[in-house]
């Protein structure tokens, strides 16, 4: 289907046109429309791609491929499951508060700006499309420049050291990741003398189980970096931290759920007896992940730091879903990352949105502001308390099926897990009454003497429907529980009639 | 004599007959319009005539002087575009502009394919004796310049070292097996393993000097401080490819893999270039400095590709010097075009005076760097295919670590280049000559990056190896047809 690779060039030629209209241009708002449509086109283009995907013929409903590199065995393969699909509407719904709300950030040179994030959300469609583990790789390496140079151009006062953080990190990671893919690539070439880079193919590799391990720990490093899984955070809490509102949007929102589909995919699915025999040490990177993240967000002044730490919490129950090894641990996995997408990527609306109005992230310079900004402190409550899970919202069928599946395996993981679940009730609500309760702070009246304006009527659209949204996912999770579970690896999809 | 002469590639003579051209013509009258188009002429002469028919030649080696197969095409056809690139540079430049420079680079680049080309010692010696002293010339081009003396006499000093104890590895060479072709001795001659391994390490010593590999590179950042960029661009490209290849050419017929005295320190050096290649371009401001580093850790990444015999090899280390020519030549170009000091802080800013030429700076460093879309991501994962195929398993690491830190010091730069200026103040620009280069470079590293597929087909099996096979030897892969039937 040619709309699949549509999905990677339109975001891309959008951006192009973006740059373009506004070359030379100061304070135009013409790239931001261009963006705009873009986005709308992008959402046409998904919704297109869902009426017509093949339904009911197995787990794969889309289809690409085109030969690229054929000397090397390298393809431009693009196949679609259920999982991609979900992750690229994910993708799809959290590029419209990413654009619609950024305009604070720009600043100058907008056209650049709108470029950068397309051409991330590019390189985010392509990673959750490409079946050919070159090209996999190609986009994964693809949407980081983008994101550092975002990161580096419009971040906040430390945003140098976090922005080279950030690409060291994932770069290094990711340079792991292609010594394993290429290993398991020649390895398959010593078995069967062929040289490709298919993901159907490689998965049928013999391998012994030392070498499935080791190639196996390669993708996992990259992708728990991605995650992030904990001992590998340390770049997350500064990127988040310094990043533009748009940027934390994207990183938390989209960004970190290409490490949790990687390990879905080319983790539990390319290696499933590795895995599976990595799974304890994973649960316990994934509770410790839960923990350390909760506790630390417990001691955080900094709203957007409070926020990055949490996100590191709540992620370590998307690892443990995936490496609990059962279909319920892997739906609860996806869930969880799509309900912490659109929570997480609100609150980091809202801090940024404090930012702009009263020049800090501190908590400790807050205070009040319910009576100044009630649209937004409400707002900012309801996604607190989504985060932390409360019944009725898509967290909490996340963390519960998640949890459940790990306690079939490992009950004293799952009670840790839960503990988990104390912690972030603490934290979120102390980050609720710190910044919107209580008295106002001192100095609040008296610098900004004019009111900080509330959201106005555009915030609260794009708000409400992601409310909607979290909302839907949490009374009926069914849709997405349907489609999540991902297509299994040696299930070869249906040749599209392209090669005879 | 003829027999001797059957495998002299045209574009030799070709070469030879533009220099004595441009002599005359200077002898005549002097004018550097037409110095330069007579000289590029002669390059593209040249050049076109690595297409024309061979002679007939025996296919063996054996008894020859010159070798033109795939592999002296491949690397002639890249040492005369990039020699092109260095005189499009050079055109209207301050300071370096006049005939004899023309002359030089003409002669420059004949010892280069001399070299690449060569199957005999002398005839690689003169080769290399003909680059070297040319060059020599070209460094010391600004006389006024205060760094330039010291360049120029650094590199006699280095490179009149390294020839000695080349020739001498040369003449162990000939000792020992009593023949003058340019190939590693074989360690099973009637004499005993000494003689062959001491006339190998001579021999790679005196490469590695002139290829500035670690340790024997600490001369490259001053000489290319000191000469003039173009020069520079020069010494990092034209003449590190032309070394390459005759490094490549000499172990043609040894199995490195095999953990013998010459694999070792070729594996040796080639860890401590890339670590200390990166190291060193860490610590610079000045961006001419920067390079060199950068160019001595990508002589490290080519020696793994070396180290790693089999399909991919040499394949590709093929691929790897058209990027490393393509982004290197790009950015000097980009360098000589901008008109500001060669330090990072003068770069500050660069976003937003000239984007453009920013833009393909940005692309010339991010391909050095190895990130898509450029065709430097493409080249390193092909050595890293070639690497793990080979199974050489430490010198990934040392690839993937000191890569992170190359990562750091080329982003380095482009983060310079999107800061604020601190003020307005512009100079002249560069000629629409090198504009044109730039932006040709640009796109081509870029297309090529895309669609790597053409040069991935050029480049399979150039110089054929000692049939090493492994267990499975290569198909051309097709996974399409393995996929797709049932």
């Amino acid at each position: 289907m040619i709309a699949l690779p549509a999905l990677i060039l339109l975001p891309a030629t959008g951006g192009l046109t973006a740059w373009l209209s506004d070359r030379g241009r100061q304070a135009s708002s013409l790239s931001w429309w261009v963006a705009i449509t873009t986005i709308l086109l992008q959402a046409l283009l998904l919704l297109f791609i869902t009426c017509t995907a093949e339904w009911g013929h197995g787990p794969w409903l889309a289809h690409f491929s085109t030969p690229w590199i054929p000397a090397l065995g390298i393809a431009a393969r693009m196949d679609m499951d259920g999982l991609s699909l979900v992750m690229l509407w994910l993708t799809t719904l959290l590029s419209f508060p990413c654009v619609i709300l950024s305009a604070r950030d720009v600043g100058e040179q907008p056209g650049l700006f709108h470029l950068l994030l397309l051409a991330t959300i590019a390189g985010i469609n392509g990673v959750f499309l490409a079946t050919d583990l070159f090209l996999f790789f190609f986009f994964w390496e693809l949407m980081l420049v983008p994101m550092y140079v975002l990161i580096l151009q419009w971040g906040h006062e430390d945003r140098r050291r976090a922005a080279i953080k950030f690409f060291l990190f994932t770069q290094g990671s990711g340079l792991l990741m292609l010594v394993a893919i290429l290993g398991l690539v020649i390895l398959h070439q010593h078995a069967t003398g062929i040289v490709t880079f298919d993901y159907f193919v490689l998965a049928d590799t013999p391998l012994m189980p030392t070498t499935a391990m080791v190639l196996m720990l390669g993708f996992f490093v990259a992708f728990a970096v991605k995650l992030p899984v904990v001992p590998l955070h340390v770049w997350l809490p500064d990127t988040h931290t310094q990043a533009p509102t748009a940027g934390s949007v994207l990183l938390a929102g989209i960004l970190l759920k290409t490490g949790g589909y990687g390990l879905i995919r080319f983790v539990a699915l390319l290696f499933p007896e590795a895995a599976a025999r990595f799974a304890p040490v994973a649960l316990a990177l994934g509770v410790a992940g839960i923990l350390y993240g909760a506790w630390l967000s417990l001691a955080q002044d900094d709203m957007k730091r409070l926020i990055a730490y949490s996100s590191v919490s709540h992620l370590g129950f998307v690892l443990l879903g995936i490496f609990s090894g059962s279909p319920m641990g892997m739906r609860g996995a996806v869930v969880q990352m799509v309900a912490h997408g659109l929570s997480t990527g609100a609150l980091f609306v809202i801090a940024g949105s404090l930012q702009d109005r009263l020049h800090t992230r501190d908590m400790r310079r807050m205070g009040g502001l319910w009576q100044a900004l009630p649209h937004l402190s409400s707002v900012g409550l309801f996604f607190a308390i989504a985060s932390l899970g409360l019944p009725g919202m898509g967290n909490f069928v996340g963390e519960f099926l998640t949890l459940l599946a790990t306690w079939r395996v490992s009950p004293p993981m799952a009670i840790l897990g839960t503990a988990g679940l104390v912690l972030s009730a603490v934290y979120s609500l102390t980050m609720v009454g710190r910044a919107f309760l209580g008295p106002p702070h001192a100095g609040q009246g008296t610098i900004h003497t004019p009111p900080p304006a509330d959201f106005g009527p555009r915030q609260m659209t794009v708000l409400s429907l992601t409310m909607a949204l979290l909302l839907l996912l949490g009374t009926y999770p069914q849709p997405v529980l349907d489609l999540s579970l991902p297509a299994p690896a040696h299930a070869t999809p249906q040749p599209e009639g392209l090669h005879p | 004599m003829t027999t001797l002469l059957s495998g002299l590639p045209p574009s030799l003579p070709i070469l030879s007959g533009g220099i004595a051209l441009l002599l005359l013509c200077i002898a005549w009258r002097r004018s550097e319009g037409r110095a330069i188009v007579i000289a590029l002429a002669t390059l593209l002469l040249a050049f076109a005539s690595l297409w024309w028919p061979l002679l007939p030649w025996p296919g063996d080696p054996m008894g020859m002087l010159f070798v033109p197969d795939g592999w002296f095409t491949y690397i002639a056809a890249l040492i005369l575009l990039s020699s092109t690139a260095t005189m499009i540079m050079a055109w209207r430049e301050t300071g370096t502009s006049s005939d004899e420079f023309y002359l030089l680079l003409l002669l420059g680049t004949l010892g280069a394919l001399v070299m690449a080309g060569s199957a005999d010692m002398v005839i690689f010696f003169l080769g290399l004796e003909t680059l070297s002293l040319s060059l020599l010339g070209l460094i010391a081009w600004r006389r006024t310049h205060p760094t330039a003396d010291e360049a120029a006499i650094k590199y006699l000093i280095l490179a009149g070292l390294s020839s000695a104890i080349l020739l001498f590895g040369l003449a162990l060479s000939h000792a020992d097996s009593g023949s003058l072709r340019f190939a590693a001795p074989s360690l099973e001659g009637p004499e005993g393993p000494a003689l062959p391994l001491a006339a190998t390490a001579l021999v790679l010593t005196g490469l590695f000097f002139k290829l500035s590999a670690v340790p024997f590179h600490t001369w490259l950042p001053d000489v290319m401080e000191g000469a003039p960029t173009p020069v520079a661009s020069f010494i990092a490209v034209t003449s590190k490819i032309a070394l390459f290849a005759a490094l490549a050419r000499y172990f043609a017929g040894a199995d490195l893999l095999r953990p013998d005295a010459a694999g070792t320190e070729l594996a040796i050096v080639a860890l401590l270039s890339m670590f200390g290649g990166n190291l060193l371009a860490l610590g610079q401001n000045n961006l001419k400095r920067l390079l060199a580093g950068s160019s001595i850790a990508h002589v490290g990444y080519l020696l793994l590709a070396l180290l790693s015999p089999g399909p991919f090899g040499l394949a590709s280390a093929a691929i790897y010097l058209a990027a490393y020519a393509a982004a290197t030549s790009g950015a000097f170009a980009a360098l000589g075009g901008a008109s500001v000091p060669a330090d990072i802080a003068g770069w500050r800013g660069m976003f937003r005076h000239r984007p453009a030429l920013a833009f393909a700076m940005a692309i010339m460093l991010i391909s050095l760097a190895g990130i898509p879309p450029a065709i430097g991501f493409f080249a390193k994962t092909y050595i890293v295919i070639a690497g793990v195929s080979a199974r050489r398993i430490v010198l990934l690491v040392a690839l993937v670590a000191s890569s992170i830190i190359g990562l750091y010091y080329y982003l380095n730069v482009v983060r310079a280049m999107m800061e604020p200026a601190p003020e307005e103040h512009r100079a002249a620009r560069g000629t629409p000559a090198n504009a044109g280069l730039i932006a040709i470079l640009a796109i081509v590293t870029v297309l090529a990056g895309l669609f790597p597929e053409t040069l991935v087909r050029q480049t399979h099996s150039l110089l054929r190896p000692a049939p090493i096979m492994r267990e499975a030897s290569l198909r051309p892969a097709a996974p399409h047809d393995i996929l797709y039937r049932e």
